[in-house]
């Protein structure tokens, strides 16, 4: 934090650079100006034709406006879910591997189990057909 | 510190939830590696799976009986293993034993014939044998979270009802919305104490009584306020009752049977074990909030009954009006309210799982009518004079006449809280008794003074026969004979039970 250390300010007065956010702070600055300048570079620079199929909306090959009764196959939800249970999976795998040094045998044994279990659930989903498209 | 001998002592106590959990896992492998087997033929596995489930259940039951009376806080206090936790693992592995040998002929007949039914009831027993022993907020909410996600799954379990799936989604939705208010509560709770275990949060309370506290205390009267009412949806409680009849109307009749008589003790025995250590601070708060809920309950529980026609609703707000007897005990907030809220459970449950398995033998197939109606039950005196029997003892007991257990428990409620002097909204709740057993007596009346219909007018006129018999299956006349017996046995010689709820009510002292 000494980089950003104001030394103009006086005494006793708290600096705003010893804010515990500030590099946040900067952070959100520096974002919102990046995100300005590529829209506006790319709305200015660029030749614009716009037509029917440039001007839909760009939502997984679906018109996100329709009638929300529909036929919807329940399939994409299905293959939703499991995604969201790996991803999950994905998520406590990274801390649990960045700090098995400190969690030791238990930290180690407690996340097998946990995979263990999980591969039992892929296999009931897997083999009920929850993964077959056809 | 080696992992061996650091978790020794917790893999022991934690056995019968590991075998639990093992048994579950390995039954998911087998019945996805055979059920969906074309060389197999497809086989249905529910009726083999149901005798499965019944052995882990009852081999459970063993393992939990193997370690009473010990007191144990385990897993770096996030579990708690005491006389409570394991009176009541024990209660609730029986009744869900019975729930399923009952139900069995129930899920066959409505052709629920996913094996994932039964595994699921065996994942909600499990998450509720953890939400019985956990001493920590985390363990309590992911607990909780557990075994109501498996209740919204068994509700929904008839895939082709639109019934079936509108009370499952009902539920899930106002479950989810309940379970944010805990989260919430349980959030405050920890940012003002910066602690989530029972036990420093029972040490933090008993030491607060510095007035340059008040602003914390404030808060968390704030978070008790919220955890209170996620706790009253989950029982049910009025006037956060309104999804229970919706559900118990539309779920399948096993699931049903499952909901009602099951999880209402674990709900109560942890969250009186979170109310105690949260401790006499908030005792005049939680006092008028309990007896507020006490009395809505009875009241909605009583009045909300008169004009239901159908048995399962009927008896949803009948278990809601037992919900607001039980939450007044509970108001009372000392020993002996413990106590008799644990009697009244345990004898709740008994009459309840009896009552039930009479719908059971009444919706079969075989007996050619579904009872659907309060309407049905006309002469079932002649039909079937045992079960007509059996019916009208529990509908007494639930009623609470003399002769029987249901009379004891309600006994000792009142008996409780009128030595907490909690005298005005006893007399209360037993004048909206007196309101209930109306209905009970109408059923009672319906079973053996009206009238039968006329079985032609029905389309049995080529049976050539006045009236049907009902046949009951095997399974359903030993659970009624032992209901019919221990609800009269009870109060006659209750000691056994008494002690039991004395041992489970000694642990919140």
């Amino acid at each position: 934090m000494n980089l950003f250390k104001n030394t103009f300010l006086p005494a006793g007065q708290l600096p705003l650079t010893n804010i515990e956010y500030f590099p946040i702070f900067l952070l959100l600055l520096v974002s919102i100006g990046l995100a300005f300048i590529i829209l506006g570079a790319s709305y200015f620079f660029s030749v614009q034709k716009p037509d029917l199929e440039k001007n839909s909306v760009y939502e997984c090959g679906f018109d996100p406006y329709e009638d929300s009764r529909n036929v919807f196959d329940i399939r994409f939800y299905i293959i939703a879910i499991i995604f969201v249970v790996f991803d999950l999976e994905a998520m406590f795998l990274f801390p649990w591997a960045i700090s098995l040094p400190y969690a030791g045998s238990m930290g180690f044994w407690s996340m097998s189990d946990f995979l263990l279990e999980l591969v039992v659930g892929y296999l009931y989903v897997w083999k009920v057909g929850a993964l077959n498209w056809s | 510190m080696s992992f061996l001998s650091f978790f020794l002592n917790d893999f022991k106590f934690f056995l019968p939830e590991i075998f639990l959990a093992t048994s579950i896992l390995s039954l998911t492998l087998y019945c996805s590696l055979v059920a969906p087997s074309r060389d197999l033929g497809y086989p249905i596995l529910v009726k083999s799976l149901n005798k499965l489930c019944l052995l882990v259940l009852f081999i459970t039951f063993l393992l939990v009986s193997n370690e009473s009376n010990c007191f144990q806080i385990a897993y770096q206090n996030t579990f708690i293993f005491d006389s409570l936790s394991t009176s009541s693992k024990q209660i609730i592995l029986f009744f869900t034993f019975a729930c399923l040998f009952v139900c069995e002929r129930s899920i066959l007949e409505n052709k629920i014939n996913n094996f994932e039914y039964l595994l699921l009831i065996l994942c909600a027993v499990l998450g509720l044998m953890l939400l019985i022993s956990s001493y920590d907020l985390i363990s309590l909410y992911l607990c909780i979270e557990l075994q109501s996600l498996c209740l919204y799954a068994l509700a929904a379990s008839k895939k082709d009802s639109s019934l079936s799936t509108e009370a499952g989604l009902k539920y899930f939705i106002l479950g989810s919305f309940s379970s944010g208010l805990l989260l919430f509560g349980l959030s405050l709770i920890y940012g003002c104490t910066g602690s989530t275990s029972f036990g420093a949060l029972f040490l933090l309370m008993s030491s607060v009584d510095n007035p340059s506290l008040n602003l914390i205390l404030e808060v968390l009267t704030k978070a008790l306020f919220f955890i209170s009412l996620a706790f009253f949806f989950k029982v049910a409680a009025a006037p956060l009752h309104m999804w229970s009849p919706d559900v118990y109307e539309g779920s399948p009749l096993s699931s049903t049977v499952f909901f009602a008589v099951v999880p209402k003790i674990a709900l109560f025995s942890v969250f009186l074990r979170f109310f105690t250590v949260m401790g006499s601070n908030f005792s005049s708060f939680t006092l008028g909030l309990f007896l507020f809920f006490s009395l809505f309950s009875a009241v909605v529980g009583s009045f909300g009954a008169l004009k239901q026609k159908k048995l399962k609703r009927l008896l949803a707000y009948s278990s809601i009006s037992h919900v607001g007897y039980m939450l007044l005990a509970m108001a009372a907030c000392s020993f002996e309210g413990n106590q008799a809220l644990f009697l009244y459970l345990i004898i709740y449950m008994v009459a309840s799982i009896t009552i039930w398995s009479c719908a059971l033998s009444l919706d079969s197939i075989n007996s050619k009518s579904r009872f659907k109606t309060i309407a049905d039950f006309s002469k079932l005196s002649s039909l079937n004079p045992l079960l007509a029997l059996t019916a009208m003892l529990s509908f007494f007991s639930l009623a609470g006449v003399p002769p029987l257990a249901g009379f004891l428990a309600k006994l000792y409620i009142f008996h409780a809280a009128l030595c907490s002097s909690i005298v005005i909204a006893s007399i209360f709740s037993i004048l909206t008794s007196v309101v209930s057993s109306f209905y009970y007596i109408r059923l009672i009346k319906n079973v053996y003074f009206e009238p039968p219909r006329v079985l032609s007018s029905l389309g049995y006129s080529h049976l050539g026969v006045e009236s049907l018999p009902v046949p009951v299956t095997k399974e359903c006349s030993i659970l009624l004979g032992l209901g019919f017996f221990s609800l009269i046995l009870i109060f006659f010689y209750p000691t056994p039970l008494f002690l039991l709820s004395q041992k489970m009510a000694l642990c919140l002292c």
